[in-house]
């Protein structure tokens, strides 16, 4: 046999060997047999030099085309192997997909907190600074510098808890805009989130609830802002969709003095067994006004220079209309199975 | 207020629904309340007379009659036994509906056929009177509607009057709000009353406390006769909301309900001498028309007469000359008495009235001529009197019109709508004010029953509201400065969201609690003081303010575990209140301060005379299973390092050294130290606090920072790294049980070494093989140089670590 047949044979036999490789490993073993460093193969091509001129060229050439065909043969057939290897590897490593993550625990902040900062968060993007105050107050800044003198009464209206000679716990959040206008010359524009006390305990009044308060004091203001003002709030927390509407109300630190109702964002006052708005269409929803002129002028402002609004409002029946709590006890007991569905 | 709409139609015409009223007035004046109905709402009511009248044979309680409802005889089942053959009865025919009870349909009781039903008084909403069927007098004709004599069914609609307004507590100031509303015209009865009765100038009258009582006026109408109102006095009292008396006492509510001017009537024959208005003297008794006796003081306005005390000025009559069926000549007083002082005295005796609600509002003195007269005319027209031609008058400073001056161009400012003169002048006289052009202004003059109405800003809310609200259009002000948190707000917000997002649950809590939170978390240096206290709290339970947020957290988890919770992690953002009082030389200053803002020369500064310092905390309580074990992860307990960890991430660079807090456990429990302060604590519940709380038995851990310290995202500061590869090495050591991490951790930082870029505490372990009194302490180490280490950099690095633990704490590197 010569050497061009024998290296016909080799591939022949080679490419089945290739052919039956059943693995990776096994595949690697056909070719250190016949590609290897002392494969036949390998010898061939090594002692060519010591073939006679003639022959060199043929086998040769025989031989690197054989070589080639393995080298195909077998990196063909590793692709196979490797994709067949790793589908059953993968296939092995599959989990019960149905199994619950880890768990990374979900936050609950409470309702409250939710209303005051989404409210909060819409006022600072009109420019609004966030102002705070003590919540023991001296009965000065809770009553009288909002004008509500010793003896009138609106001081009956708040059921106030009493301190020490002179001290109150605050009754509203109004005391800060008094120290907010003490503390800075105007335009102000803020927004006061914070804890209130009344004397009151029964099934919707809590000792403790929540008010936001907003105080604006500038150049030109008039009932007009106060109502885009808040129009715009009641857009942004309620819908897009929610009209408002202002009734006259009174309060000694506003004149005019308003409350704001919302149209009901549930049935939009179509719906006469309404529950949110129990059929009336409108939700109460906050008390404002016009910054009464003796309060500027408390403070030190110039109240034919400068004119404001206020307006107050409770972030815990707006979370209840918000998400359908029917009980204001339920947001102070500290209880998980309502706080953790916030 | 509760206003009747039959009665409200006597002062003005109106053609408007409940619903409508309801609407105009809320968008306009007064929200209203509520609409109630009584009586007939739809239907028929006629006189009947009772033919023949029996016990029903097949029923004790049941009573047959035959009723002539005119030229036609029904039977009707009734259960009151009061009618009888010749009585005059209403009779409400079958298809009518009833207030409260629904239609009235043919029937049949106990096999007996009933058509309609005879009324009694609260059926026909006159009263609440349901003993028996209401008996009609010869008056009434048989077979004639009842409607023709009175009406059958009212409307009332509950104004909440606003206390600014005390003219809409009466009828005639409804209608004139109403018609100022409306644009239309309103009309006050006129009062015609014949004299010729006794003289009250029989009596005296002496106010020494002239500064409590503007005006009192006395007047006597004598040969009444006593018996009931008419039926159409009665049922308006009863559906605005009182309860009818007795011919004197319904006239008398009856023009406080109508002109808002409250009345008393004294018995005149058991008025001795006369009338003196005076203060109390200290520890006087007077029993009121309740029937009770109350000792006053004399801060309290008492009426009296020459020698006892008659009535409590503004407040309640006393029962010595009250009015009943005897009484034949009366003394009527309409006055106005300080509103402030009726307040004060209602308040102090516990005792609120209509009265003294409408007196505490402060009252306009001209309103007692037309009341007095008012109410004389009613005496005389029901119940026979005759007045006496002299009123007897204390009114030294008589009140009169103001005038306040209104400008357009500052109404439309503050209304933010343009507002013509013309229009402005005309809602202030639909209100009773008069008006004439001056110097570009609107000179207003306000009449005096508007309290209310003193500056311009007062009228132009009037002319807002008339020309309505909705008129007002949207604007948003262009603020030109930035708005925006500040850092601490920042920060607080930031803290709520990291302990919310690392699976706490925010809380809020009440502030107030029992002394038990101060004897059970007691210990501290500081509570030698005395906690803030509330002079009125609802309940002993709740009369100290909280100095820790502790105790509200703790009641909580209490509470979630009574409900079978299996455990939790609870947080609160909020403010504790410790006692500041002022020093005494101070505590004149501070009282100043609080009542009138004022601060003197020599105080130093407004803050310290509050004399309570208010700080903002965070705190936590971890209890019981605070996560459940999952399929792959193991179960978190509330203890020591739970808590600990979330500190140390809101505190970076917290130090943790021990110190006492009675209230937790002494060997799992640190005090918080940052920037060289005490920060607030951390540790497991001492198991005696946890027992008083509830919690015995179960692992609580908790801690308490003052916000002030916390930095959960300090601002960061880039550092230069290397693209070196870093080289990871443990070490683990034995050393004694009760040598602790923390020194040995603080002594391999010590080293400052070079190249040491990190390092985690990974084991620890006690027990075989580790000897007994020996622990065994892992350490993973990072090292990283400016270049690529050596093994030699490397090892040598380690056993320098080695040494200096060895040399500290008598460490031995244990071989692996």
């Amino acid at each position: 046999m010569d050497a061009t047949e024998r290296i016909e044979k080799l591939k022949t036999e080679a490419l089945s060997a290739v052919a039956g490789a059943g693995s990776t490993a096994e595949l690697e073993d056909v070719r250190v047999k016949y590609l290897g460093r002392s494969a036949e193969l390998t010898n061939t091509k090594k002692s060519i030099g010591r073939l006679p001129a003639e022959q060199r060229r043929e086998v040769g050439r025989a031989a690197n085309l054989a070589t080639r065909e393995i080298e195909e043969a077998l990196s063909e057939h590793a692709a196979r192997l490797t994709a067949a290897e790793r589908e059953a590897r993968l296939k092995a490593e599959a989990v019960d997909i149905t199994l619950p993550g880890t768990p990374y625990p979900k936050g609950h902040l409470h309702p409250t907190q939710r209303v005051i900062d989404e409210v909060v968060d819409f006022f600072v993007g009109l420019g609004y600074r966030v102002a705070e105050g003590p919540e023991v107050e001296t009965d000065y800044y809770n009553f009288t510098a909002l004008n509500i003198p010793p003896g009138h009464p609106a001081r009956m209206m708040q059921a106030t808890f009493f301190l020490d000679d002179g001290l109150v716990l605050r009754t509203h959040t109004s005391p800060v805009q008094v120290r907010t206008m003490l503390a800075q010359e105007p335009p102000v524009y803020v927004i006061v989130p914070g804890r209130v006390y009344r004397r009151d305990s029964d099934p919707t009044h809590t000792p403790m609830f929540n008010q936001i308060e907003g105080l604006a004091v500038d150049r030109g203001l008039s009932l007009a802002h106060l109502k885009g003002t808040l129009a715009a709030m009641a857009r942004s927390f309620f819908g897009e969709k929610t009209k408002t509407r202002f009734r006259p109300s009174y309060f000694q630190f506003t004149e005019p003095s308003v409350e704001m109702d919302v149209s009901c964002f549930v049935c939009g006052g179509s719906d006469p067994n309404c529950k949110v708005c129990k059929g009336a269409g409108w939700l109460e929803m906050l008390g404002a006004g016009m910054v009464d002129p003796a309060v500027l002028e408390e403070v030190g402002y110039d109240p034919e220079e400068y004119t404001g609004f206020a307006f107050g409002m409770g972030p815990d029946r707006m979370a209840m209309v918000r998400y359908g709590i029917p009980d204001l006890r339920l947001f102070f007991e500290g209880d998980l199975r309502f706080l953790r569905q916030f | 207020m509760r206003v009747p709409l039959g009665w409200l139609r006597d002062y003005i015409n109106f053609d408007l629904s409940a619903e409508e009223l309801v609407d105009l007035l809320s968008l306009h004046s007064q929200e209203v309340e509520g609409v109630e109905r009584f009586g007939v709402l739809d239907g028929e009511v006629v006189v009947g007379e009772v033919v023949e009248f029996g016990p029903h044979p097949d029923a004790d309680r049941l009573h047959v009659a035959k009723v002539d409802i005119g030229g036609q005889v029904v039977q009707i089942v009734a259960g009151a036994p009061n009618p009888y053959p010749g009585a005059r009865i209403p009779v409400v025919l079958p298809g009518s509906t009833l207030a409260g009870i629904g239609k009235i349909k043919r029937a049949r009781l106990r096999g007996l056929e009933s058509y309609g039903m005879m009324m009694s008084e609260r059926e026909l909403g006159i009263s609440d009177n349901h003993e028996g069927i209401l008996l009609l007098d010869d008056n009434y004709e048989t077979g004639q509607p009842v409607e023709e004599y009175f009406p059958v069914g009212e409307t009332v609609l509950d104004i909440d009057v606003m206390p600014n307004r005390p003219d809409l507590w009466g009828m005639i100031g409804v209608a004139r709000e109403l018609a100022a509303i409306l644009d239309t015209d309103f009309r006050i009865p006129e009062t015609r009353f014949e004299t010729g009765g006794e003289p009250t100038s029989d009596y005296i009258l002496r106010v020494e406390a002239e500064d409590l009582c503007p005006r009192y006026d006395l007047r006597r109408v004598s040969s009444l006769r006593s018996g009931t109102s008419p039926i159409w006095l009665r049922r308006r009292l009863y559906a605005a909301g009182m309860r009818p008396v007795s011919g004197i006492v319904d006239a008398t509510n009856y023009v406080m309900l109508e002109t808002g001017q409250p009345i008393h009537a004294f018995d005149a024959g058991k008025v001795r001498g006369g009338i003196v208005v005076r203060r109390a003297r200290p520890e006087e008794r007077m029993t009121f028309l309740d029937g009770r006796t109350r000792t006053l003081d004399e801060r309290m306005l008492l009426i009296s007469d020459e020698e006892r005390g008659v009535a409590l000025a503004g407040v309640m009559g006393g029962e010595d000359t009250e009015v009943g069926d005897e009484t034949t000549e009366t003394l009527l007083e309409v006055a106005t008495f300080d509103g402030r002082n009726v307040l004060e005295t209602s308040a102090r005796l516990g005792l609120r009235t209509d009265a003294s609600g409408r007196f505490e509002r402060g009252l306009d003195p001209n309103m007692v001529d037309y009341a007095m007269d008012r109410v004389t005319q009613l005496l005389c027209e029901h119940c026979g009197g005759r007045a006496a031609s002299d009123t007897l008058s204390h009114y030294p400073k008589p009140v009169k019109a103001w005038e306040v001056p209104l400008r357009i161009e500052r109404t439309e400012l503050l209304l933010g709508t343009p507002v013509s003169e013309d229009e402005a002048a005309k809602k202030l006289r639909a209100l009773g004010c008069e008006t004439r052009p001056e110097d570009g202004k609107i000179q207003t003059t306000v009449p005096t029953f508007r309290r209310d109405l003193r500056r311009e800003a007062d009228l132009i809310e009037e002319v807002g509201r008339l020309i309505g609200l909705d008129r007002v259009p949207e604007e948003l002000p262009g603020v030109f400065s930035p708005g925006g948190l500040s850092a601490d707000q920042r920060k607080v917000r930031l803290l709520r969201q990291l302990l919310a997002d690392l699976g706490l649950a925010e809380a809020i809590t009440y502030p107030f609690g029992p002394d038990r939170w101060e004897s059970d978390l007691t210990g501290d240096e500081r509570d030698s003081r005395e906690p803030i206290r509330l002079q009125n709290p609802l309940s002993a339970e709740a009369r100290n303010l909280r100095r820790v947020l502790l105790p509200g957290l703790l009641d909580a988890a209490a509470r979630n575990r009574s409900f079978g919770v299996q455990g939790g992690a609870l947080f609160e953002v909020a403010r504790v209140f410790e006692p500041d009082p002022p020093s005494a030389e101070f505590r004149e200053a501070a009282i100043r301060f609080r009542m009138t803002g004022e601060t003197g020369g020599e105080v130093p500064d407004a803050a310290s005379l509050m004399g309570v310092s208010e700080t903002l905390k965070v705190g936590a309580v971890l209890f019981g299973t605070v996560q459940p074990a999952e399929w792959n992860t193991p179960e978190t307990r509330a203890g020591f390092f739970e808590a600990r960890g979330l500190v140390e991430r809101l505190v970076p660079g917290a130090s943790f050294e021990p110190g006492v807090k009675p209230f937790l456990h002494p060997g799992r429990s640190a005090v918080i130290r940052a920037q060289g302060s005490e920060a607030g604590w951390v540790g497991e519940l001492h198991p005696e606090t946890a027992e008083k709380f509830e919690l015995g038995g179960w692992p609580v851990a908790v801690f308490e920072l003052d916000v002030a310290f916390c930095d959960p995202d300090p601002e960061p500061r880039f550092k230069p790294f290397v693209n070196v590869p870093a080289v990871g090495r443990d070490l683990a050591v034995v050393v004694d049980s009760h040598i602790r991490a923390g020194d040995m951790l603080a002594a391999i930082r010590d080293l400052h070494s070079p190249i040491l870029a990190g390092m985690r505490l990974f084991d620890l372990y006690e027990g075989s093989p580790v000897p007994e009194g020996k622990k065994s302490v892992a350490f993973n180490f990072t090292f990283q140089g400016r270049e690529t280490l050596t093994d030699e950099d490397v090892n040598s690095e380690v056993e320098r670590i080695a040494r200096r633990l060895e040399e500290e704490f008598g460490a031995r590197v244990r071989s692996s």
